[in-house]
C-alpha cells in the first residue's frame, strides 16, 4: 500500500526544485478542479485565517469599546453589521472572534490529533497490556458526549484560552488514537514492519518513517472533520460561560447574555455570529470531504 | 436623566420625624391607616416572578433581593416602613419603642399573642437572638448588615415581651436601621442549633409573617400560603407563587401572557417601554438607594496602592457608563458622592469634580483622554506591568452586575489592563466576594433605606459587612461615628459631607451610578405600593386580586 | 448471539468503569485541593484546621485508589452526595430532572426518524428537483450550524410568530401527557435537527440505491406495485444503517441536549450539569457527569445489542469493532 502523499514526494524528489514547485502546484490545481466544493472550502478557510491574523489592521473599531451613542443599532454605513447592547461594533467583534474560533479550532484539532495519534501508534505498535489499557481508556473517553467532557475540563481548569484548547482536544484524542491504531494494525498484518525490523531499524525509526506517513492521510481527514466540530463546541462553551469571557470577543459569546434579551428587537446581534460559525464549519466540512474523496480512491487503488 | 415617578422624600422630613423620637412612633401606632376606594376581595393566588432562585432563605446572611422577596412575606421586623410615607415607621412586632433621654437606651415593647409558623410563641429572647445574630454573626455565618448595628453595645431580653438595646452613643437613625427589611426576627430555638451546625436558616423559613413557605422547588416555584395565626390584619391573598424567570424578555413575555400577575424587577428600558404599551398594565419606575461601585481589593497587590485605585477611577467614563448600562440595567442616576443623588447630603458638582474620573459625569466637562493618560502614568509609577491581568467576577443573573462588569472591564482595557469578567451564579459570586477572593469587583449594593447611617454605616465603614474591599481605616470609621451621634442636624450635615470627601479620596470604592428598577403588574392586582426601595413593603399583606 | 451479547455487556461494564475513573480524575484529582472544592462555597474563609477536618471527614487524606473505591461504591448504590447549591441530595435532584431529559431524548429521536425518513424518501423520489436540491443544501448547512444557535433562532421565530414564551412550570409526562409533549416539542426539535438531517441524507442515498437495483426493475416488469417493493426493500436495507447512525450520534445528541436545555430553560439534567459545573458544585457535578456518561454508555450498548439482533451476520460471527 503506497500512500499517495509519499508517492508525490518520492516522485518530486528526483526533479530540480523549481520543477518540483511547478509539479506540486499542478497537482494542487488538478485536485481543486476535481473537488470544486473542497477548493471553495479551502479558500474560505484561508480568507478566514487572513482575516483572523490581520484583525488589528482589518477591524474598523476596537471590539471591546462601545459607543454609548449607538447602542443596538441596526446595520448602517458606520457599522456595517450594526452594534450590540454595549455599542460595540459587531463587525469588529466578528473579526476578532474569528481569531478565537480559528485558534481554538486549529489548536484543539491539531493537539488532539497529535496526542491521539502518538498514543495510538505507540501503544498499538508495542501491543501487550499497555495497548489494552489504553484502548479501554479511549473507549471510556469516547463514551462522553464531546461537549460534556470539554465543559467539565474547562470548568475545572478555569476559563482561559489555553485551557479551552486542552479541554476541546480531549474528546478528539480517542478518535485520532483509534484511527492511528487501526492503521498500525493493518501495517503490522501486512508484515511491513517485520521487514523493516529485519533490516535493523529501531522502533522509533520505524514508527516515524513508516507508520506515521501511512496514517497521515486519515488523520488529516479527521483533523479537518474535527476542526469544524471544535469550532462549534468552542462557541457552545463560550455561550455557556465556560470559555472565553467578556469583554473579549468570540462568536459564541456574541450570542449570549444581553444578546438574547435584545434578540427580538435586534436580531442581527444573534444572527451574524451564527452565520459566521456556519460558514467556517461548512468550509472545513467541505474541505474534509474533499480530502477524504481525494485520498480514498487512491488508497483503494482505483 | 430620567425623572423618577416618585422622588425619594427628602431626609429633611425624616430628620424632623426623628427629632420627635418615640412620640412619632406612638402616633403611628394608633389606628389603621388603610382607606380603600373599593372593598378588597379575599382569596386568590398572586403569581409573581423573581429574577432567579433564592440562593438560600437566611435573610440575615443574604445580600440579595432574590432571598428577601421570597422571605419578606414570611417574616416580620420590629418596625416596618409606612407604604404611604417612606420616612415613617409603623409598628410591626414592636408595639412601642421608647428612646431614653440621653438617647443611649431603646426599649422595645413586643406585641402579645404572636406565634411563629411552627406554633412557638414569640418571646423577647427571639428578638434578642436575631439582633445579636446580625450584629455578631455566629461562626460560619456572614452578616452584610452588621454595620447597621455597629453602634449597639448590648441587647437584653427582659421577660417575655421587652427588649432593651443599649447604644454606645446616641444615634438618630437607629430605629430605621433596626427596621431594615432584612433584619427579620427568627425563632431562637430553631436558629441557634442550626447556627451551631453551620447551616443557619438557609434551608427553611420559620417566621411570624402573614404567609408561610409551603413549597420550594429549585428552578420552578416557591409557594407561600396564608398563615392563619398571623398577629396582624389577615392578608387578603390565599397564596403567593414566585416563579424564578431569568431574563427580562422572558419575564415580560410571561407577564404579557398573563402567566404571572406582576413582577418587581425590570431594569431594562426597552422591556419597560414594551410593557407601557400594553393596556391594563401598570408600569412603575423607581429610583432606589442602590448603587453600583467598583471595589478593588485593598488587601491584594497592586490594589493596596492608592495610586492604582485612583487609576481605576480615572479610566472610567461615567457618562458613557450611564448611557450604556442605563437602558440595560436601570443605572440612570449619576453619582454625586456616597449619598443618593436627591439626598440633601449629596455633594455638589464642584466637590465631586476634584476626584479622579468623576469629572466625566454628564456636563462636568472632563477630558477622558487626559484622565486615561494620567491613569496609565499612575500605573507605571506604581509598578504595574503592561497588560496586567485583572479578573472581574460578577453575578450573571442581574444586568446591574453583569452588564456593569462587562462595561467596566472594557473600560479598564483602555489603560492597558488585560481585564476580563468571570460570570457566576449569585451564591458562588457572593462566596467569592465574602472571602475576598478577587482583584476587582463591580458590585451593586441595594440599601434597605436611605438614612445616612444606613448608607454610610452599611456601605462605607470598614466593619460594616459590605467591606468587600477589605480596607481598614480607623480614622474614617471614627469620622462615621462622629456624624452618627451629632445631634445638631446642620453640624451633622457638614460632617456627612466631610466624611464623603475623605472617603472618596481613598478610592476604596469607586462610585459609578445609582440604579432604579421597574415594576409592572396587571390592573387585577390592587393595593401594591412599590416604595423607592428594592426591599421595603414586600409582604403583600395589603395586596388583593380583583379577578 | 449469546456470545456477542456477553461480549458487549462485558465491554459496556469495562467502559463504565473507565468512565468512572475519568470522572474521578477530572473532578477530584485535577482541581487540586479537593477539600476546598468539596467543602464548598462556604461563608467566610475556611481555616486550615477546618480544611483538615473536612479532609478527614470526606476521607481525602487516604490514598487515591481507596478514595476511588469509596466513591465508586457509593455511586453504585446511587449515593451521590449533597448538592452544595440546592442543599438537596443529588440523587433527589437527578430524579426530579431526569424525566424531562429522557423525554427530550426520546422525542428528539422520534422526530429525527419520523420526519427524517419520509423527507429522505421524498428527496430520493424527486431526486434532482429543486425541492431536493434545497433540502440537500439545507441539511449540509444544518450540520454546520451550532445547535444552540438553531435553538435561539427557533425561539426567535416562535416569539415573533406565536408570541411564544417559555413555560413557567414544565409539566411532567405522567401529570399531563399532551401538555408536556407540546411544551417539550420545540427543545426536542432543536436537539433532533442534526440527527434529522443525517437520517434524511442517509435515507435518501439508500433509497436511491434501492431505486436503481435490479430487483426493482424486475418488480416493475412483473407489474408489482413499485411503491410497496421500494418501501419494503428500502426499509429493510435502511434499518441497520439508521440504527447504526443513531448509535453513532447518541453521544452527540446528548452534547446538543446540554446546551439546548440551557437555551430553552428546561429543568433537566443538561441544565443541571451546566450550572453545577460553572458553580463549582463539585459533589453534584461529579454525580451528574457520571450519570450522563453512563446513560450514553447504556444507550450505545442498547444500540449495539439491537444492531446485533437485526444484523444476521453478527449472530454467526463476532465482528471486531
Amino acid at each position: 500500500m503506497t500512500p499517495p502523499l509519499t508517492a508525490v514526494t518520492v516522485a518530486a524528489a528526483s526533479t530540480p526544485s523549481a520543477a518540483r514547485q511547478a509539479s506540486r502546484l499542478r497537482a494542487l490545481g488538478r485536485m481543486a478542479r476535481e473537488q470544486p466544493l473542497g477548493a471553495m472550502g479551502a479558500i474560505v478557510l484561508a480568507v478566514m485565517a487572513i482575516v483572523a491574523i490581520g484583525a488589528p489592521y482589518i477591524a474598523p473599531f476596537d471590539p471591546t469599546q462601545g459607543d454609548a451613542a449607538a447602542l443596538s443599532s441596526p446595520p448602517n454605513a458606520g457599522n456595517w453589521l450594526g452594534t450590540d447592547a454595549f455599542g460595540r461594533d459587531n463587525l469588529s467583534r466578528l473579526i476578532y472572534g474569528a481569531r478565537i474560533s480559528l485558534l481554538v479550532g486549529l489548536g484543539a484539532s491539531l493537539l488532539g490529533v497529535v496526542v491521539g495519534a502518538a498514543l495510538g501508534i505507540v501503544t498499538a505498535y508495542r501491543g501487550g497490556w499497555a495497548d489494552v489499557v489504553t484502548q479501554r481508556v479511549m473507549d471510556a473517553l469516547l463514551a462522553f458526549p464531546m461537549l460534556l467532557l470539554a465543559l467539565a475540563m474547562a470548568a475545572v481548569l478555569g476559563p482561559s484560552l489555553p485551557n479551552v484548547i486542552v479541554a476541546l482536544a480531549m474528546p478528539i484524542v480517542p478518535r485520532a488514537a483509534r484511527i492511528a491504531r487501526s492503521s498500525v494494525l493493518v501495517l503490522k498484518a501486512a508484515t511491513f514492519i517485520e521487514a523493516a525490523r529485519a533490516t535493523g531499524c529501531s522502533d522509533l525509526r520505524i514508527m516515524l518513517r513508516h507508520v506515521l506517513p501511512n496514517t497521515f492521510a486519515p488523520l488529516l481527514v479527521i483533523a479537518t472533520a474535527y476542526l469544524g466540530l471544535a469550532i462549534i463546541q468552542e462557541a457552545a462553551l463560550d455561550y455557556l460561560g465556560a470559555g472565553i469571557q467578556e469583554p473579549d470577543s468570540s462568536w459564541g459569546l456574541m450570542m449570549s447574555g444581553s444578546a438574547t434579551s435584545l434578540a427580538l428587537t435586534a436580531p442581527w446581534i444573534v444572527i451574524f455570529p451564527g452565520l459566521a460559525i456556519c460558514l467556517t464549519v461548512l468550509a472545513s466540512n467541505l474541505l474534509g470531504d474533499a480530502i477524504r474523496d481525494l485520498l480514498d480512491p487512491k488508497l483503494l487503488g482505483k | 436623566m430620567k425623572n423618577p415617578d416618585r422622588s425619594i422624600a427628602t431626609d429633611a422630613t425624616r430628620r424632623k420625624v426623628l427629632k420627635a423620637g418615640s412620640a412619632a412612633l406612638a402616633v403611628a401606632a394608633s389606628g389603621p391607616r388603610w382607606a380603600w376606594a373599593q372593598t378588597p376581595k379575599r382569596g386568590g393566588t398572586l403569581r409573581i416572578s423573581s429574577g432567579g432562585d433564592p440562593p438560600d432563605f437566611d435573610l440575615h446572611q443574604s445580600p440579595t433581593y432574590l432571598s428577601q422577596h421570597v422571605g419578606a412575606p414570611c417574616y416580620s421586623t420590629l418596625m416596618r416602613a409606612d407604604p404611604k410615607d417612606y420616612n415613617r415607621l409603623l409598628p410591626d412586632l414592636a408595639e412601642k419603642a421608647d428612646v431614653s433621654a440621653d438617647g443611649k437606651t431603646v426599649t422595645f415593647q413586643l406585641r402579645e399573642g404572636v406565634v411563629f409558623h411552627n406554633g412557638m410563641p414569640l418571646a423577647a429572647e427571639d428578638v434578642a437572638y436575631s439582633l445579636e445574630r446580625i450584629r455578631k454573626p455566629p461562626k460560619g455565618n456572614v452578616s452584610p448588615r452588621k454595620g447597621l448595628l455597629g453602634n449597639v453595645e448590648a441587647i437584653e431580653a427582659r421577660g417575655a415581651r421587652t427588649v432593651v438595646v443599649k447604644l454606645a452613643q446616641p444615634q438618630a437613625d437607629f430605629l430605621f436601621l433596626v427596621s431594615n427589611p432584612f433584619n427579620v426576627i427568627v425563632p431562637k430555638k430553631v436558629a441557634e442549633p442550626l447556627d451551631a451546625q453551620g447551616q443557619g436558616m438557609k434551608r427553611q423559613i420559620v417566621g411570624t409573617g402573614p404567609f408561610r413557605l409551603t413549597q420550594a422547588v429549585n428552578g420552578q416555584i416557591y409557594e407561600l400560603t396564608r398563615f392563619d395565626k398571623y398577629f396582624g390584619a389577615a392578608p387578603f391573598l390565599d397564596k403567593i407563587q414566585f416563579f424564578p424567570i431569568k431574563g427580562e424578555i422572558e419575564r415580560s413575555a410571561a407577564l404579557q401572557g398573563k402567566r404571572i400577575d406582576g413582577c418587581y424587577f425590570f431594569p431594562n428600558e426597552s422591556v419597560l417601554a414594551t410593557l407601557r404599551k400594553v393596556p391594563g398594565m401598570t408600569v412603575l419606575r423607581r429610583p432606589t438607594p442602590t448603587f453600583i461601585n467598583v471595589i478593588p481589593n485593598a488587601q491584594r497587590k497592586p490594589f493596596d496602592d492608592p495610586r492604582v485605585r485612583e487609576a481605576l477611577s480615572l479610566a472610567l467614563d461615567r457618562e458613557a457608563f450611564i448611557k450604556t448600562v442605563g437602558p440595560l440595567a436601570g443605572a440612570f442616576f449619576h453619582s454625586m458622592g456616597l449619598m443618593p443623588p436627591s439626598s440633601p447630603y449629596s455633594l455638589s458638582v464642584a466637590e465631586v469634580k476634584q476626584f479622579g474620573g468623576y469629572d466625566t459625569l454628564p456636563g462636568l466637562g472632563g477630558n477622558l483622554a487626559a484622565n486615561r493618560q494620567r491613569a496609565m502614568t499612575l500605573l507605571e509609577q506604581a509598578g504595574v506591568p503592561k497588560s496586567f491581568k485583572v479578573v472581574v467576577p460578577t453575578r450573571g443573573d442581574v444586568p446591574a452586575f453583569r452588564d456593569a462588569a462587562i462595561n467596566v472591564a472594557g473600560q479598564l482595557k483602555t489603560i492597558g489592563l488585560d481585564a476580563t469578567v468571570d460570570i457566576r451564579d449569585a451564591g458562588a459570586f457572593y462566596a467569592i466576594e465574602t472571602k475576598g477572593d478577587f482583584q476587582v469587583v463591580v458590585h451593586s449594593v441595594g440599601m434597605g433605606g436611605s438614612t445616612p447611617d444606613q448608607i454610610l454605616g452599611e456601605g462605607y465603614t470598614s466593619y460594616g459587612g459590605r467591606n468587600y474591599g477589605q480596607w481598614k481605616d480607623e480614622a474614617l470609621d471614627n469620622f462615621y461615628r462622629q456624624q452618627s451621634r451629632e445631634p445638631d442636624p446642620k453640624k451633622r450635615g457638614e460632617l456627612i459631607k466631610q466624611f464623603q470627601l475623605a472617603f472618596l479620596k481613598t478610592y476604596y470604592q469607586i462610585n459609578l451610578a445609582w440604579v432604579g428598577y421597574g415594576a409592572a403588574y396587571w390592573n387585577t392586582v390592587q393595593g401594591w405600593t412599590a416604595l423607592p426601595d428594592l426591599y421595603g413593603n414586600m409582604q403583600f399583606d395589603k395586596v388583593w386580586l380583583d379577578a | 448471539m449469546l456470545d456477542y451479547v456477553v461480549r458487549r455487556l462485558m465491554l459496556g461494564l469495562v467502559t463504565l468503569f473507565g468512565v468512572a475513573v475519568i470522572v474521578f480524575f477530572v473532578m477530584r484529582v485535577l482541581p487540586g485541593d479537593a477539600a476546598v472544592m468539596l467543602s464548598g462555597a462556604g461563608a467566610g474563609a475556611v481555616s486550615e484546621k477546618e480544611l483538615a477536618g473536612v479532609r478527614a471527614k470526606l476521607g481525602l487524606d487516604r490514598p487515591l485508589p481507596a478514595q476511588f473505591a469509596d466513591w465508586a461504591g457509593n455511586v453504585a448504590v446511587l449515593e451521590l452526595g449533597t448538592s452544595l447549591r440546592t442543599g438537596n441530595p443529588v440523587i433527589a435532584d437527578v430524579a426530579r430532572r431526569f424525566p424531562y431529559t429522557l423525554q427530550i431524548v426520546v422525542m428528539a429521536m422520534l422526530i429525527a426518524v419520523l420526519i427524517g425518513v419520509p423527507v429522505g424518501v421524498l428527496s430520493a423520489a424527486y431526486a434532482g428537483s429543486w425541492g431536493d436540491q434545497i433540502l440537500r443544501a439545507l441539511s449540509i448547512g444544518g450540520l454546520a450550524a451550532p445547535s444552540f444557535w438553531v435553538g435561539l433562532l427557533l425561539i426567535l421565530l416562535l416569539v415573533w410568530l406565536f408570541q411564544w414564551s417559555a413555560p413557567l412550570m414544565w409539566e411532567p409526562f405522567w401529570v399531563s401527557p399532551w401538555k408536556s409533549v407540546t411544551q417539550l416539542f420545540w427543545p426536542a426539535l432543536a436537539v433532533g435537527l442534526r440527527q434529522l438531517a443525517l437520517i434524511a441524507r442517509m435515507t435518501r442515498s439508500i433509497m436511491l440505491e434501492v431505486l436503481g437495483e435490479d430487483y426493482i426493475r424486475t418488480a416493475r416488469a412483473k407489474g408489482l406495485s413499485e411503491w410497496s417493493v421500494v418501501m419494503g426493500h428500502g426499509l429493510r436495507n435502511g434499518l441497520l444503517p439508521v440504527v447504526t447512525l443513531i448509535g453513532f450520534e447518541f453521544s452527540a445528541l446528548f452534547g446538543g441536549l446540554i446546551v439546548t436545555e440551557t437555551v430553552f430553560s428546561v429543568p433537566g439534567l443538561g441544565q443541571y450539569v451546566v450550572t453545577a459545573l460553572l458553580d463549582r458544585d463539585y459533589p453534584a457535578a461529579q454525580g451528574i457527569v457520571l450519570i450522563l456518561a453512563g446513560i450514553v454508555v447504556l444507550g450505545n450498548l442498547s444500540v449495539d445489542l439491537l444492531y446485533g439482533w437485526l444484523d444476521p451476520r453478527t449472530r454467526v460471527q463476532v465482528t471486531e469493532k
